[in-house]
């Protein structure tokens, strides 16, 4: 079977600027996919050429090993975009009906898996409601499914967990996995590592238009190595800085506050550092060693400014206490 | 070709479903009612005026010309000799709607023709009774005066002269006067004129919302821009059918139970039934129905590209002037056009696609139109509307993933070469 996207140095130019520049990436069959970068690296502007909305200044994108882009192949791909809209006057049963026939489903199949789908997520009494009578996550919810009412074999989601509360974020997760469950792909834009981390069977970097790394999670980690080393602390920190800076076994930090992700030297004994941290009188919640984290990757990869824009991880912090 | 349905089911639904919808389908057969409601209350006499005359005479010139009057169903009238105050007493009743209006006379009156009437309403129809009944009295005076026999002036009055009209168009003649034709017309024109406007802004805001909200980039994802701007412009013209249908079947309807309307308000029957009604050809409502169908394609489509061009309201109410403007060109020219269709200016105007859904259809019904020319017309609007849709859904098709501010004229053109 021919991968669902394959994306062969396309660039996309706007006045003055390259949004994209001979970027290139394939997404193979049955996995998820993530395209990573911080705001502004031309994550959008690559999905949307994957969905016709632009057409590449040069370079091309086949999807399903057929020329052509998203709208030649719409039956087969949903695409949730970066900017959520939907019809606010319309009722939601009729905008979901819509959206489907604009793909080419019929109008029966898709009545009847738009009511399926709003029952499966808690909307059913509000198909005959306007859209604009919902509040903006049962919108993010109905936008959802219009993205899969189709059944497509593959999804697109530009910063799908943008705007989601932790339950709503938790929903299209579970949603997400069940569909590579079912043999389908996924692929999805984000800047925010931990989800990338979460759920990517593979994934591409990009910054500035340009691809930094891709591969699958293991190989990136692999080939970004280093031994690692996070430490999460329980109130007080006592001299943990001292330590901290300690060049001969710390070669770069991450400092969260409350925690910490260390790139040790080669050779350095995690045991010291260790023992360090006990007798200067911190509390430790957490002392781990680890291969690097996605966010520290990306970090590392397209520099300190960007990662400014990018959010810090909020995750992690609730993995309590390994070996403290 | 399903997708296109869909597009335009929903943009039919949608509008439909519109307290707006409803409003405009009610309102029309209300007004129209209305009208036929007036006339007939106007046969049943309300037509009637209570007049006072007002005499300053010194001859029996007053006391005849209140006669002649009287003479008259429009009239009831009250002779008041001339003193002080009177005017001014007549003035207040007149306010008080207990008199209609009065009318003052003198002496002068067979010398200079001058007299005078003040009312409370001056319609025309009521002046120009009176200043037939003035005029007939006036000129039997002087001519008694130079010794002429009343018997004689009398028998000279008895005479009422009517033309019978009869319409040469088209190499057939048709029984109908100018009035009918210039109503029937100047109706067609302003019918076809509002709905152009109204409807082809339906299509130019749709478009909006699609941008505005967003959707835009689902669909455009999933539909081609010219299937999306085609579901648009047909969808939106279905709506204005109905429309029209809605308002034509309730027209019909009412006009066939106009006697039973008369009957319940007390009217005369026979006058309801006699009620003239503008006779409509089969073939002026085809043509008018072809050009509105052509109207209203060339203006949608630039419609929609204005509304795609635009990123808010006021951008796009901005944008869409030059396109009303165009709009309105016919529509100040329609009563040039009805008072003179064969005019070189009104030839100009049934050619250009542009100016040519009204101009052409008021032609037609005015009947200095032949089937050669109105192919001619026909054919450049067909034109017009294929180049004008090909520029528009270029300008579509870029525009309605823009966001930001507007584009230039230079900007424009690049879109459209591209």
């Amino acid at each position: 079977m021919s991968e669902p996207v394959v994306v062969d140095r396309a660039t996309k130019r706007f006045a003055g600027h390259t949004a994209v520049n001979a970027l290139s990436l394939s997404v193979p069959s049955g996995i998820i996919y993530g395209l990573l970068g911080p705001n502004g690296a031309g994550k959008t502007t690559t999905l949307r050429m994957i969905m016709d909305i632009y057409e590449p200044d040069e370079g091309s994108v086949r999807l399903f090993g057929q020329v052509g882009g998203g709208r030649t192949h719409s039956a087969r791909i949903g695409y949730l975009p970066e900017e959520r809209g939907l019809y606010p006057r319309m009722r939601v049963v009729d905008v979901l009906v819509f959206l489907a026939e604009a793909k080419g489903m019929s109008r029966r199949a898709a009545r009847i898996k738009a009511l399926d789908w709003l029952e499966r997520l808690g909307l059913i009494d509000w198909r005959l409601r306007k859209v604009s009578d919902l509040s903006k996550g049962m919108q993010q919810k109905v936008q959802f499914i219009s993205t899969i009412l189709h059944d497509p074999e593959l999804v697109i989601l530009d910063e799908p967990f943008s705007g989601l509360d932790p339950v709503n974020s938790q929903v299209l997760r579970d949603t997400v996995v069940d569909y590579r469950r079912r043999g389908k792909t996924v692929l999805f834009s984000t800047h925010i590592m931990e989800h990338a981390e979460q759920l990517c069977d593979r994934l591409c970097i990009i910054a500035r238009g340009k691809k930094l790394i891709d591969g699958t999670l293991a190989e990136v980690k692999r080939t970004h190595g280093g031994q690692h080393l996070i430490v999460a602390f329980d109130g007080s920190q006592g001299a943990a800085q001292r330590i901290f800076s300690d060049r001969r076994l710390v070669a770069k930090i991450q400092d969260f506050g409350q925690q910490a992700e260390l790139e040790l030297t080669n050779g350095a004994d995690p045991q010291e550092i260790l023992r360090g941290l006990v007798e200067s009188g911190a509390r430790l919640a957490r002392f781990e060693l680890a291969s690097p984290s996605l966010h520290k990757i990306f970090v590392d990869l397209v520099g300190p400014e960007a990662a400014t824009a990018a959010a810090i991880p909020a995750t992690t912090a609730a993995g309590v206490g390994a070996g403290a | 070709m399903h997708k296109v349905w869909a597009v335009i089911r929903r943009e039919f639904v949608e509008r439909v479903r519109t307290r707006w919808f409803w409003i405009s389908a009610i309102l029309g057969p209300v007004l129209f009612g209305g009208v036929i409601v007036y006339q007939i209350m106007q046969s049943v006499g309300g037509g009637v005026r209570d007049i006072a005359v007002v005499d300053s005479t010194t001859s029996a010139f007053g006391r005849r010309v209140t006669e002649a009057l009287a003479a008259s169903p429009n009239f009831r009238v009250t002779r008041v000799p001339a003193g002080p105050r009177v005017i001014d007493s007549l003035t207040s009743l007149v306010e008080a709607k207990q008199l209609n209006g009065f009318l003052i006379i003198s002496n002068d009156l067979t010398e200079t023709g001058k007299a005078e009437y003040r009312a409370s309403n001056l319609s025309l129809q009521t002046v120009e009774g009176l200043e037939r009944a003035l005029n007939k009295v006036a000129v039997k005076v002087r001519l008694e005066t130079r010794g002429v026999n009343p018997a004689v002036v009398d028998w000279a009055q008895g005479i009422r002269i009517t033309l019978d009209q009869t319409k040469i168009a088209r190499g057939k003649t048709t029984k109908e006067s100018a009035g009918e034709s210039f109503i029937l017309a100047y109706v067609m024109a302003v019918l076809l004129f509002m709905a152009i406007l109204l409807y082809g802004v339906n299509v130019m805001s749709s478009g909006l919302e699609e941008k505005t909200t967003r959707v835009i980039e689902v669909l455009v994802s999933s539909l081609r821009p010219f299937q999306l701007m085609l579901g648009k412009v047909a969808g939106a013209g279905a709506v204005s059918f109905f429309q029209f249908l809605i308002w034509g079947v309730s027209a019909r309807l009412l006009i066939s139970l106009r006697v039973p309307i008369a009957r319940a308000l007390g009217a005369d029957a026979s006058a309801a039934a006699g009620m003239k009604l503008p006779h409509i050809p089969f073939a002026t409502l085809v043509v008018f129905m072809a050009f509105f169908l052509g109207g209203f394609l060339l203006y949608s489509a630039m419609f929609a590209a204005v509304g795609a061009m635009s990123s808010n309201e006021q951008e796009a109410r901005q944008a869409q002037q030059p396109v009303t403007y165009l709009l309105m060109i016919s529509y100040f020219s329609i009563i040039g056009l009805t008072n003179d269709p064969s005019s070189t200016f009104a030839r100009t105007l049934s050619i250009v696609p542009f100016t040519s859904p009204i101009a052409t259809p008021v032609r037609w019904t005015a009947g200095s139109m032949g089937v050669g020319e109105l192919g001619a017309s026909l054919a450049m609007l067909l034109i017009g509307i294929v180049a004008i849709t090909w520029v528009a859904a270029r300008i579509y098709r870029v525009g309605i993933l823009m966001t930001g501010k507007r584009p230039t004229m230079k900007e424009l053109v690049r879109w459209v070469r591209a």
